[in-house]
């Protein structure tokens, strides 16, 4: 498959009521940086795609009935996004926080090797990053949480 | 804050009411395959990936904690009269398709049929049993941006 920056293999779309400010707002949170903003000739956006390394995340609006912000369905979200950072996790929080972020789970290293926050959107999505700070074996964290890891159903 | 250079980076979680019959579907209708199963003493999943070509999804059960999520909550759709807050999209080499035959027979519902888009790439959109929303698109020729806003009446910038 070749190297195609513009169409990556997976991305996860992120909906929003308000998805112009949803994009102004994820780059000063987190870092991520906008690439593409399609808009129709009324001005209201079609498409958006928002880079974080190799990462995509599109940032759409409510374009039908059952595609909905959290705001708009009582905090309720759907899927989530995990976002892998390489360093300075507690400074990205920070961040994050500065800019109205809610942390509901301050960084904390977690039993399988990683140190983790989950921040909470304007809208109510909900963001988890992590930054390994400990490379454990499935041995060694099954142990530690009494998980029981296996490679197969 | 440099972002781990790997196409994990950025990674969904999928919200089941049933996570484990989530795993067996997604593995029949879209050949997806489980590669980290994480089960707690009860059985049930504390955590789950899948591998889909290079990319990996975590699949898991609905979920909430005010300790740990304030006041959100994770559901499934099927808890939702079908709405859903996000969404994924994956690329597919080639194929599309017969992926979407494939889909089709193990009782996937098609909202959208293959079909080429203006931006190239040809699409279809999928419900699975619990109404999460799949997008797979398989790039079929390289338009410049010039032409896709000719082809759509679309403006399109690389930002706001």
């Amino acid at each position: 498959m070749p190297d195609d920056h513009t169409r990556p293999s997976f991305a996860s779309a992120v909906c929003y009521q308000d998805p112009k400010a949803a994009l102004k707002w994820l780059e000063a949170a987190f870092a991520f940086e906008p690439f593409m903003v399609i808009t129709m000739p009324n001005g209201d956006l079609a498409h958006s795609e928002m880079r974080f390394g190799d990462g995509v995340v599109m940032v759409g609006s409510e374009w039908n009935e059952s595609t909905k912000s959290p705001a708009s369905i009582g905090g309720k979200t759907t899927q989530t996004v995990h976002v892998h950072l390489t360093e300075d996790i507690d400074a990205h929080c920070d961040r994050a926080r500065k800019a109205g972020a809610v942390i509901e789970m301050e960084p904390a290293d977690q039993f399988y090797g990683d140190r983790s926050y989950r921040a909470r959107d304007p809208e109510g999505h909900i963001w988890t990053f992590s930054q390994t700070v400990k490379a454990m074996t499935r041995e060694e964290w099954d142990k530690a949480g009494g998980t029981v890891t296996t490679d197969r159903l | 804050m440099t972002p781990q250079p790997s196409i994990t980076g950025v990674e969904s979680v999928v919200f089941y009411r049933d996570p484990m019959a989530a795993l067996r579907w997604l593995e029949r209708a879209f050949g997806f395959e489980t590669n980290l199963l994480v089960t707690d003493d009860q059985g049930q999943v504390a955590h789950a990936t899948m591998a889909a070509g290079p990319t990996t999804l975590g699949v898991g059960g609905e979920w909430a904690s005010p300790e740990l999520l304030g006041p959100a909550a994770l559901v499934s759709p099927a808890s939702l009269e079908g709405r859903g807050t996000q969404f994924v999209r994956i690329r597919l080499a080639d194929g599309i398709d017969a992926h979407c035959e494939r889909a089709r027979a193990a009782g996937a519902r098609i909202v959208q049929e293959p079909e080429d888009q203006f931006y190239g790439d040809r699409t279809y959109r999928v419900l699975d049993p619990e109404g999460h929303v799949w997008n797979f698109n398989q790039p079929l020729a390289d338009v410049s941006t010039g032409e896709m806003e000719q082809r759509s009446g679309l403006t399109i910038r690389t930002s706001l």
